[in-house]
């Protein structure tokens, strides 16, 4: 078989394997939401009303219905990427992506920015500095990074730069005014404001993104920090450095110029893979600041029992870490000719 | 599109480098005015639609945009004509209003006859399983007699039916544009009320500005509204500190709002009159709570001032009926039948039933469906039934979902907490739903001579003869003891300095008037 031709059907397989990852992980979200007590309509309005009123009310929206008729349903829609319309405020899933997905894009871009900007130096001197007081800090700053949750995190950083401080908005996205004064053009605001020359609406913006970005960022910042310091330290003992070294390379050019670059080929796969890290971590971040991602509104469908919101929304999620994850397998198949099923 | 003006940006947007564009259509400010006032809230909103609308969050949003036959005005706590000019009961199953000339909705079509008959018609035909429908229980049909005269048929007696037409079950759509068996989307909301819609994104916005087209009592002193939605309680409170938003409104912990209250920060509390009310419910065909002396006895102990300054900071008061004070016809039952807290007559109590103690209580709560101080609440009646010596008490908590279904469903607890926020301001909505067969709660009890009360006060629009008839039923409430008030909340907002208005909004309606409050200008 030609390199084309096995690369094509390498593809197709990891498509082909797609469709049963996409369905398990349907059924699971179907079962568990079903299995939990509780509807939509009971806690929205359980305080209101008599069980009886509350199950006429739910058997009126089909949940009374056996539940595989309820799962084949799900499923059929699921084919057709239909998901409904959720109960608890009135949004198709189409909706919610175009309203929301704009926010979530912004923080999760900006965070993974951050962790770019910031671990890539860091791990570059700790790997370049190994068993020395910096890379002590920063393999200190990295685990801590990692290990912190973002809620908890996105708190302190609230209270420090944000109430005591004063420097940076606590929460949202952009002012009151800025977002009732902008026209939406692409749903992601501070394109919106930078279409309409606005220059200070994206400032307003970037001030406000500021504390979730780094929040979030900081997460994977850590990762990138850990995998490029053992990285660069084990180029700096590979052959060519040697080489470099022995014809007489300056040691700033050495480690800039062939150990660093060799290190980071890896750092762009681990950045794919980090989908899934930056989206889970995004749902916290978004609810710690009040941003009005995706995130955000997965959590008010879970806590309001909305099986189509948190059907329609895991199952977009999951479409995207498994799209990005097939992205990278088709690169690394792409660029190294051994990756083959 | 909304044109906000410079004059609105308050202390903050101008220091976020907020856009700050003016033109358009947008009302003029009053001299001295702020032409924009920024509420935030963590309320969700469920539908701008009124057949989809039976929760607080999408309340405060439709009591602004539609107008209703009548609503309770500001400070008051009686329905007054608002699109109607009168309304009456013809006989005791005709309920009768002649309408306002001139009403307009936003998109500029006339408000008639037609419009009311439609919006009632749409609620029971749609019967949207998130919306209000089913307090329009008792009417049986509307007919527009004439482009001004609404004629409302009851299917029995209904003296709450007035109060009921001052919810937003009762709000009137245009015929022209809602449909007539499907949801309006949350984009093409029109209304004839004070403010108009201009621009809404789900759970982050809600922009309005004055409804040119009302010519009502209730003119905006704001040009433009925003309500701007968090999701956390703690956002919120620093927003307000910053001074991102202008009044921070639903909901602020106790906590947050005594730090407030302490603050500065150019921030201050205010608060009025509340209708949430917080109370135990007994399931009274459980043991050890079957005894009605057991009952009484906890009845005995509890202390209300103790729980509203401990745990609410003041942001409650003590309540001695399910009916909170505010409402005609409200009384005391409780402490007239206790007094102030006695160990000694619980004690008493018990001895004389011959109840051995101390008798033990699992007690049940929600942890977070209430707000975020249940636990706090749950704790001090453990600590006051334990220091009476009476009681030993075990606390046990669970979601609201798994709460509910537990509690009303398989009738697992039989001492627990709940809260109410009325339907509509009138005392009935704080006895039926309680005290009529078991409650909407099935807690077991079931009084004859409650129903037979209940129905009479319904019976008539006789307000001294419903207010009789509510005050027995509150001694009856506080003789049987199926449930006990502990406290009724106030209504509390923190504002920035030189907003006014705020606290005239805050009475029994629990509505959120935008067109009471206004800011100064900077």
């Amino acid at each position: 078989m030609s390199r084309a031709g096995s690369l094509r059907g390498y593809v197709l397989v990891r498509i082909a394997l797609m469709i049963p990852m996409v369905w398990v992980l349907l059924t699971v979200v179907f079962l568990m939401m079903r299995v939990a007590p509780g509807s939509p309509v009971s806690a929205t309005l359980g305080g209101k009303l008599s069980p009886a009123e509350i199950a006429e009310r739910e058997a009126a929206l089909g949940f009374d219905r056996p539940l595989i008729v309820q799962y084949l349903d799900y499923l059929w829609d699921a084919v057709r990427f239909q998901f409904g319309t959720t109960v608890t405020d009135g949004q198709t899933i189409g909706s919610l992506i175009v309203e929301n997905g704009g926010a979530t894009l912004t923080l999760t871009v900006a965070a993974l920015l951050v962790a770019i900007v910031f671990g890539l130096p860091l791990g570059l001197i700790a790997g370049r500095y190994r068993e020395t007081i910096p890379d002590a800090f920063i393999r200190v700053f990295a685990i801590l990074g990692y290990a912190a949750p973002p809620f908890f995190v996105g708190l302190l950083a609230q209270l420090l730069f944000a109430k005591n401080l004063d420097w940076l908005p606590a929460s949202k996205m952009a002012s009151p005014i800025t977002q009732a004064t902008a026209e939406v053009h692409t749903h992601i605001l501070i394109i919106d404001l930078a279409i309409d020359g606005n220059w200070d609406g994206v400032w307003d913006v970037i001030l406000h993104l500021i504390l979730p970005a780094t929040t979030l960022g900081l997460l994977v910042m850590g990762v990138f920090i850990r995998l490029v310091r053992v990285n660069v330290g084990q180029a700096l003992g590979g052959d060519y450095v040697e080489a470099a070294r022995a014809r007489g390379v300056g040691e700033r050019r050495v480690v800039s110029r062939h150990a660093f670059r060799n290190a980071l080929v890896p750092v762009v796969t681990v950045m794919g893979l980090q989908a899934a890290l930056l989206l889970g971590g995004a749902v916290l971040t978004e609810q710690t600041f009040s941003w009005p991602g995706l995130g955000t509104r997965l959590l008010q469908y879970l806590n309001s029992r909305d099986y189509i919101g948190v059907q329609g929304l895991i199952t977009f999620f999951a479409l995207i870490v498994v799209f990005i994850s097939l992205i990278i397998d088709i690169v690394n198949a792409l660029i190294d000719p051994r990756v083959r099923y | 599109m909304l044109a906000v003006g410079a004059a609105a940006c308050g202390d903050s947007s101008d220091d976020d480098g907020g856009n700050t564009t003016s033109g358009g259509s947008t009302p003029e400010a009053s001299a001295g005015v702020a032409d924009t006032v920024i509420l935030g809230s963590t309320d969700k909103v469920v539908a701008l639609d009124p057949v989809g609308a039976y929760d607080l969050g999408s309340q405060q949003l439709i009591g602004n945009i539609y107008q209703n036959l009548l609503s309770v005005p500001a400070g008051g706590n009686k329905p007054e004509p608002d699109a109607a000019e009168s309304c009456e009961f013809t006989d005791p199953k005709t309920y009768v209003c002649k309408l306002k000339p001139d009403l307009k909705f936003s998109s500029g079509d006339p408000l008639t006859s037609e419009d009311v008959k439609f919006s009632l018609d749409r609620m029971v035909k749609i019967a949207d399983p998130t919306g209000p429908f089913t307090l329009l229980g008792s009417l049986d049909s509307v007919e527009a007699t004439d482009p001004m005269t609404v004629t409302m048929k009851l299917k029995k007696a209904d003296a709450t039916f007035p109060f009921i037409l001052t919810h937003n079950v009762a709000a009137i759509v245009p015929n022209e544009v809602y449909s007539a068996d499907a949801k309006q989307p949350d984009d093409k909301i029109v209304g004839s009320g004070p403010y108009k819609l201009d621009k809404y994104t789900p759970n982050q916005q809600a922009v309005f500005s004055i409804n040119p087209e009302y010519n009502g009592p209730n003119k905006g002193k704001t040009p433009n509204f925003i309500v701007q939605y968090f999701e956390q309680a703690s956002a919120l409170k620093l927003a307000i500190e910053q001074g991102e938003v202008d009044i921070a409104y639903r909901s602020l912990s106790p906590t947050d709002l005594e730090a407030l209250r302490n603050g500065g920060n150019g921030v201050k509390v205010v608060d009025g009159a509340g209708t949430e009310i917080r109370y135990i419910t007994f399931n009274v065909k459980k043991k050890p709570v079957d005894d009605v002396a057991v009952r009484k006895a906890i009845a005995q102990v509890i202390d209300r001032e103790a729980i509203t300054t401990n745990v609410y900071k003041g942001t409650a008061t003590p309540l001695y009926s399910t009916v909170p004070s505010a409402f005609p016809g409200a009384k005391p039952a409780f402490q007239e039948a206790f007094g102030d807290p006695d160990p000694a007559k619980a004690k008493a109590i018990l001895e004389e039933a011959g109840v051995s103690t101390p008798v033990t209580l699992d007690g049940w709560y929600t942890p977070t469906h209430y707000g975020p101080v249940e636990a706090d609440l749950w704790n001090e009646l453990k600590r006051q039934l334990e220091g009476s010596g009476l009681f030993k008490v075990s606390l046990d908590s669970t979601e609201w979902d798994q709460y509910k279904s537990e509690a009303f469903e398989k009738g697992t607890y039989y001492f627990y907490g709940l809260g109410w926020f009325p339907d509509f301001p009138d005392a009935d909505n704080y006895l039926s739903p309680f005290m009529r067969d078991g409650g909407f709660f099935q807690n077991g009890y079931s009084n004859k001579e409650v129903n037979d009360l209940l129905d009479e006060e319904l019976a008539t629009d006789d307000a001294a003869k419903r207010e009789e008839a509510f005050g027995k039923i509150q001694d009856i409430e506080a003789k049987d003891v199926p449930l006990i008030p502990l406290w009724e909340g106030k209504q509390v907002a923190a504002v920035r300095e030189g907003v006014e208005g705020v606290e005239t909004t805050f009475d029994p309606a629990f509505q959120f008037r935008f067109w009471v409050v206004s800011k100064k200008a900077d």
